[in-house]
């Protein structure tokens, strides 16, 4: 079952490869919820979701040409996602450094009555604490990555991928805190 | 024991009393739920909160999301890419140079014939005027 869902992305992303737009189409519906959500855990961000997700499909068909492994299209494609998300928090950054008080609404936290319960609430408090790498490595795991595909999107290995894991997951549990005051 | 109890206990010390009520008033600061505040916090998140940060990601997009991308990445596609931008300026400044080269030998040929043909005049005069001493 699982081989035959993998055989027909495949054959999916090959037909999006050749330009074939209903292709490019179903790949782009098929995964924008995924990669909104993984967009919303990087960045804490809900006014940052539909630009960062229309960023990574475009990059995504622009480069389709060159992923050589369609079977590998989800784990480039979350690559892409965390990529375009660290490069955004990247620039973010510097602006907060050049432009200290120019764009304040960009420091600016989600309200907390934006989001459902406490312990989202504090699921994104504690996120928003740790650093970005580590926030994406989270939110791979999150989104079913394996450590192998992890590793080869961070370019390490995988033993290196499950110390940094571990240390991440420690961070987030020193920072989670249900009913933390805002 | 409550605190009245406590208090009206005659066999119990004052500083007994004192630490029996310290403990009171500090156990009534705890909210409701207390224990199972700390079990949670102790877990780290849970799948379920993952879940939910996810969906809340997800609800963000406005409807007609995947549309809106082609046309952007068809737009993106129409523009040109920064190589062949680059590419149409190297060349560009190519065709400048070289014009300006060719101009500027015109020029310098263009006085060099004049110099010459200047030259040669004088030339025929010196010429006329050895012939006319030579008389």
């Amino acid at each position: 079952m699982e081989s035959t869902s993998t055989t027909a992305l495949a054959d999916l992303v090959r037909r999006a490869q050749k330009g074939d737009e209903s292709a490019q189409r179903e790949l782009v519906v098929s995964y924008q919820h995924r990669v909104a959500g993984f967009v919303y855990a990087m960045t804490g961000r809900s006014d940052y979701v539909e630009d960062l997700s229309q960023q990574v499909f475009i990059k995504m068909i622009r480069a389709l040409d060159r992923l050589q492994a369609p079977a590998q299209f989800e784990s480039w494609l979350f690559r892409l996602a965390r990529n375009t998300c660290i490069d955004q928090l990247r620039r973010q950054k510097l602006r907060r450094i050049f432009l200290p008080f120019g764009e304040e609404h960009e420091n600016i936290p989600e309200p907390p009555g934006a989001v459902d319960s406490e312990e989202l609430d504090a699921l994104r408090h504690a996120l928003a604490q740790l650093r970005p790498q580590d926030r994406a490595l989270l939110a791979l795991v999150q989104e079913g990555r394996s450590h192998a595909e992890i590793a080869e999107t961070l370019e390490t290995s995988v033993a290196a991928v499950k110390a940094r894991l571990h240390r991440a997951r420690e961070h987030l549990r020193e920072h989670y805190q249900p009913e933390h005051e805002t | 024991m409550n605190t009245f109890a406590s208090i009206t206990n005659p066999n119990m010390k004052p500083e007994e009393h004192a630490w029996r009520e310290l403990q009171e008033h500090a156990s009534a600061q705890l909210r409701g739920g207390f224990a199972d505040r700390v079990l949670r916090t102790a877990r780290g998140p849970q799948d379920e909160s993952w879940r939910a940060l996810f969906a809340v990601g997800s609800r963000q997009l406005r409807p007609g999301f995947a549309e809106r991308v082609l046309r952007a990445a068809r737009a993106a596609a129409d523009m040109p890419s920064l190589a062949s931008q680059f590419a149409l300026s190297a060349a560009t400044a190519a065709v400048c140079l070289g014009a300006v080269l060719f101009v500027h030998h015109r020029s310098v040929e263009a006085a060099d014939e004049r110099n010459l043909a200047q030259w040669q005049e004088i030339v025929a005069v010196a010429h006329e005027d050895d012939a006319g001493a030579g008389l």
